[in-house]
């Protein structure tokens, strides 16, 4: 079992609720994401959630980065200095659409620079930055070029560039795996792994209905689904991964754990 | 070429075009000599006209004056387009919109007593005839911005002035292009009218009135090729230019 703690809570929801045209869509949804510590290891949370479609996880996503108010609760995130809770506002969080859009008058560099230019921290050494992205997410080659330019594959790296140049240490992503080909979502994964590791507040919320996918690369599940006689989704089932010795294990898929966990799940939904 | 949806080179679509219009002009050359002109005598008056520094000089008028609308109509419309979205300012902009109901014939007197020369008064009636089509076109745009475009600028923790700035003054700035391109016609129909009213300093539309006045028909139809050439000329080198200069439009 591989050693690990919680820390500081990062990210919580308290109470959330959402009417839209007079009906309610999400109903006293209430999480908390934590600082993960492991020795040794900078390692960020994956956070997933999950749910069939149309339960109302796209608006949960667009309340979570600020997009849209709830009506009801709210959505507090770290404050590092002094280290508190506040509530979020847009901007706070790294949102990557479901559609990866950019801006289709810039180029792949100069959408990375207006992101650089967000995050103070790389005030002076914005080129440089946007560089060392590149060559690490295998872009360099295609920095000049316009969205239009590139496949759908590019397209997400761009976005989860751009986000990260943003320098938030929280990070939507609306169903990312989405229309991938088996190779394509290999590299996603892996990506995926790559930015929860670079730094130990990096937190990526994954909204998917994927599930398998989705699970293989959490540390949690938070189940998104209706209760009998209730309008409206909440979360109806927690699933803490590391507990069950699921988290960060590269071939987790074939763990009959992990089975067991996707069957679990599915019978929640 | 006789299927819907069909693709055809470019080749093909010249040669065909060509073939339609001889046709035509065949067409229209055979009819009996009445007081519609041939195409023979339009072209030998076309000839001469286009030897003539009469022409030029004229065209030449017109067209630095409609340069001169054009740029005063696109400075005001980007003006009241862009501040469209402050809601102080969206009244204004709306009202310019709904002034292309507006007959500038029955307002003449009114651009008369406000002007001090009858260059000022065509400029001003350029304006005014032109800038409520562009606000309209450019309105239009704003319009219908796609939200996402917002939700990134927001997403990326841009202000509101930010996001103005970045989506529609950066972000459409081709398409006001386009809107230019697209509304050119309107100038240069409006200016063979607006010439009229004060002849002094010539212009196409000065020797327009001046052949129409003496029924001179084959000089009229030579002069409406001339200012038809133009303004595909014009429309050409236009597209040409937003093309160059916002190369992504092409993607």
């Amino acid at each position: 079992m591989t050693i690990y703690s919680k820390g500081e809570t990062l990210l919580q929801v308290k109470d959330l609720s959402l009417i839209y045209d007079n009906k309610c869509i999400l109903r006293d949804i209430n999480f908390s994401i934590e600082d993960i510590i492991r020795p040794g290891i900078q390692q960020g949370q994956v956070v997933s959630l999950i749910g069939r479609s149309g339960i109302g996880k796209t608006q949960l996503f667009r309340t979570l980065s600020g997009l849209q108010k709830p009506d009801r609760g709210q959505i507090l995130v770290r404050e590092s200095r002094p280290w508190s809770l506040r509530p979020v506002h847009a901007g706070d969080m790294g949102v990557i659409f479901q559609n990866y859009y950019q801006f289709g008058w810039r180029t792949v560099e100069q959408s990375l620079m207006l992101a650089a230019h967000q995050n103070k921290g790389l005030m002076g050494r914005e080129a440089e930055a946007i560089l060392e992205y590149a060559a690490q997410f295998d872009l360099s080659d295609v920095l000049k070029r316009y969205p239009r330019q590139l496949s759908g594959g590019q397209q997400q790296r761009v976005s989860i560039i751009q986000q990260l140049l943003k320098g938030s240490d929280f990070l939507l992503l609306d169903e990312p795996f989405s229309g991938l080909d088996v190779c394509v979502l290999d590299k996603v994964v892996n990506l995926l792994l790559k930015v929860s590791l670079s730094h130990e507040f990096k937190t990526l919320i994954i909204v998917s209905h994927d599930i398998v996918t989705t699970v293989a690369i959490s540390d949690t599940v938070f189940i998104l689904g209706k209760q009998d006689g209730v309008e409206g989704s909440t979360i109806v089932r927690s699933i803490d991964l590391m507990e069950r010795g699921l988290a960060w294990q590269p071939n987790v898929q074939e763990e009959k754990a992990f089975g067991e966990t996707i069957r679990e799940i599915k019978a929640c939904l | 070429m006789f299927r819907p949806f069909e693709k055809i080179s470019r080749t093909t679509v010249l040669i065909m075009v060509s073939i339609q219009v001889i046709v035509l002009l065949s067409i229209w050359q055979s009819f009996p000599a009445g007081l519609i002109p041939s195409p023979l005598r339009i072209g030998e008056a076309l000839g001469g006209l286009l030897a003539s520094s009469l022409l030029w000089d004229n065209v030449l008028v017109s067209l630095l004056l409609t340069l001169k609308a054009l740029f005063f109509s696109v400075v005001i419309t980007l003006l009241f387009s862009y501040l469209s979205v402050v809601p102080f300012f969206r009244p204004f902009a709306q009202f310019i919109v709904k002034c292309r109901y507006l007959t500038l014939t029955g307002l003449i007197f009114i651009f008369t007593l406000l002007t001090r020369d009858g260059s000022q008064l065509k400029l001003s009636l350029l304006v005014f005839g032109i800038v409520p089509f562009f606000t309209t076109s450019f309105m239009s745009v704003i319009v219908h911005t796609n939200a996402q475009e917002f939700e990134l600028c927001q997403t990326l923790g841009y202000g509101r002035w930010q996001s103005l700035y970045e989506v529609i003054i950066v972000g459409k700035a081709d398409q006001v292009f386009e809107i230019v391109r697209q509304n050119f016609a309107i100038a240069w129909m409006m200016i063979t009218m607006v010439e009229g009213l004060s002849m002094s300093e010539g212009g196409v539309g000065t020797l327009l009135i001046k052949y129409n006045k003496y029924n001179d028909l084959v000089h009229v139809m030579a002069l409406q090729a001339v200012i038809f050439g133009l303004g595909l000329f014009f429309d050409h080198l236009l597209g040409r230019l937003r093309h160059w200069l916002f190369p992504y439009v092409k993607l």
